[in-house]
């Protein structure tokens, strides 16, 4: 489910860039106050630990041919705590990008939102949840089966939403997102099953990692992961739906019109005045000005209408990633500066 | 530990591989961003921007065949949505090519142009870090603001990829040596578990030597690097080149080209 760039316009990715580097950036700063150096190798080796677990397949169940494997998100967070676990998974989606390319640049930060962000801390205080109190097996089965299940689901419905919000689909954006579900369902059941192996391994060889005491971790109080869980939560959908609100396009394009059937009546329509002029605000100042159906030949020369606008929205192209840049650079600077004054 | 296969050409030499860093990294990002922003049905352009990382690639003397294999290796994901594009868009559109001319469906055009800009922005990216050793880059990013915390993560992970994957080399082998027959999804599910299990527990054996290696040569938690990373006359010049390439193309020869 590594989103790819092509997949997203450029406010959807410089939006969940800024959130991806600011979430990571607040993450960092707190984790830092509590780390010692020790920590750091260990961290290190879980994560090259994802790539080579990755690589450890089995054969599913009546698709004869077919193989599964590990995704490793819920076990991190379960072990070393969702901060540390967000970090360590970040870093493979990182790694992931830049080393293999798989996943875009821009798609960045959409990918660690996704993948390691989201499932880490989902999975971690589903876990949590299930397992409260005394440790026992049963419940810290049905906590991690619940917690890897419901974690990669989760981040499989940001992938549709993000794509829909940059008004790239074709496909139904319901089709979509029904597909994706359906996939990640096996997914996550294959993921919940081999966390419950691994996990029964893991008490039978090193009992205190699956209980509380492995050296590394960071102990973190309910009411910490609750408020943390809350601040993202409202993050997140604040972002989004800035970006709803600010990115009409995505939404109207997936419900409001069917370029198939230029004649069916919209779904939704913009009567209001309000939204009217955001329409016009963006087919002025868009980045990516809507394309037209009968004057996009190949070789063809664009119609008036196009040519005459055509300045204006690579402006504010230009000008709204590199705005964008600066915010991401400001934003990531800003932690760097309070972390060394705090350290 | 072979790290060979995927970024040995990072540790060539040529004026490419002697830029900064950072030049390299913005403009990559720069180009990514700039090709996504294209209309979405105009698939002559890419062409046009794909001469960028081209010549990166060429003048960093990686191989062409690496790059596209690599292509190969990550583009299911997009191939698979690219080519929903067709069934969903029927809008009859006339294409016309130099002399040619030929109806098809918008579908078919945004198809292409989706594969297109994969294309161009994977081969930017394999531009940038087969060019650019990982340290490098990494120092870079520091210094452009990622937390440093995040940065030590990315290197010892980088450091130790091929160390755990050897290790898992290893007990793969072992299990195909001992595998008979089909085991049953019961029995399959829990040998998988106890490897990856027991990989787990190698892997912290193997970071508390580690720690107690550093720790025994003074790591305090914080990266210290002999390299010092400076931009020279030199990388201004390829910014300048790049910038000019890139919106150059765009302001001036995709008006024409639509």
């Amino acid at each position: 489910m590594h989103m790819a760039n092509e997949l997203l316009s450029i406010p959807v990715a410089a939006g969940t860039l800024a959130i991806a580097a600011g979430g990571l950036g607040f993450i960092c700063r707190k984790v830092r106050e509590v780390l010692t150096g020790d920590k750091l190798p260990l961290m290190g080796i879980l994560g090259a630990f994802v790539f080579a677990g990755q690589m450890v397949n089995f054969q599913l169940p009546a698709m004869p041919g077919t193989s599964g494997h590990m995704v490793g998100a819920v076990l991190l967070a379960i072990i070393l705590g969702p901060h540390l676990g967000a970090i360590v998974i970040s870093s493979v989606v990182i790694i992931q990008c830049l080393i293999f390319q798989d996943g875009g640049l821009l798609a960045l930060g959409c990918n660690v939102i996704n993948m390691a962000l989201v499932p880490s801390y989902v999975g971690y205080f589903l876990y949590r949840t299930v397992t409260a109190g005394r440790f026992s097996p049963v419940r810290a089965y049905v906590g991690a089966m619940l917690a890897s299940i419901i974690a990669i689901e989760a981040g499989a419905v940001l992938v549709p939403v993000q794509a829909a919000l940059s008004g790239v689909l074709a496909v139904p954006f319901s089709t979509f997102l029904i597909t994706m579900l359906g996939v990640h369902a096996l997914v996550g059941l294959m993921e919940g099953l081999i966390t419950v192996a691994v996990l029964a391994y893991l008490q039978q060889v090193r009992p205190d990692v699956v209980t509380d005491t492995l050296p590394g971790r960071v102990r973190l109080s309910r009411k910490s992961v609750l408020v943390t869980l809350l601040i993202f939560t409202v993050v997140i959908g604040a972002g989004l739906s800035l970006l709803a609100s600010g990115m009409p396009d995505g939404l109207e394009w997936s419900y409001a019109e069917r370029p198939d059937e230029p004649d069916f009546p919209p779904a939704v329509s913009n009567e209001d005045s309000a939204i009217a002029a955001v329409d016009e605000f963006q087919e002025k100042y868009s980045p990516m000005p809507d394309y037209s159906r009968r004057s996009s030949k190949l070789g063809e020369p664009a119609g008036e209408g196009m040519e005459a606008h055509v300045g204006w929205t690579s402006f504010a192209g230009v000008v709204g990633s590199a705005v964008t840049m600066v915010v991401i650079w400001l934003v990531a600077w800003l932690l760097r500066k309070k972390q060394a004054r705090t350290a | 530990m072979h790290h060979a296969y995927i970024d040995k050409f990072a540790y060539q030499d040529s004026p490419v591989h002697r830029l900064d860093s950072r030049v390299k990294f913005l403009v990559v990002l720069v180009f990514t961003a700039v090709v996504i922003s294209l209309p979405r049905t105009s698939v002559s352009i890419l062409f046009c921007f794909a001469v960028g990382p081209f010549a990166i690639l060429v003048l960093g003397k990686v191989p062409l065949r690496f790059a596209f294999k690599h292509i190969l290796l990550v583009s299911p994901f997009i191939l698979v949505l690219a080519l929903t594009f067709p069934f969903y868009d029927r809008t009859p559109v006339t294409v016309a090519f130099g002399p040619l001319v030929w109806d098809t469906t918008l579908g078919w055009m945004r198809c292409f142009t989706i594969l297109g800009k994969f294309v161009v922005t994977v081969l930017a990216l394999i531009a940038l870090v087969s060019t650019t050793r990982f340290s490098d880059l990494l120092a870079g990013l520091q210094r452009l603001g990622v937390p440093s915390l995040l940065v030590i993560q990315l290197g010892f992970l980088y450091r130790y990829i091929f160390v755990l994957i050897d290790s898992a080399h290893h007990i793969l082998r072992a299990r195909a040596a001992r595998a008979i027959g089909k085991p049953g999804f019961n029995t399959e599910l829990k040998v998988a578990g106890g490897m990856l299990g027991s990989l787990f527990v190698r892997s912290l054996d193997t970071a508390e030597h580690i720690n107690v290696a550093m720790h025994a040569r003074g790591f305090d938690g914080n990266w210290r690097t002999i390299n010092k990373l400076q931009i020279r006359s030199a990388d201004y010049l390829f910014a300048l080149v790049a910038a000019a390439f890139i919106f150059g193309l765009y302001f001036f020869v995709r008006p024409v080209l639509q």
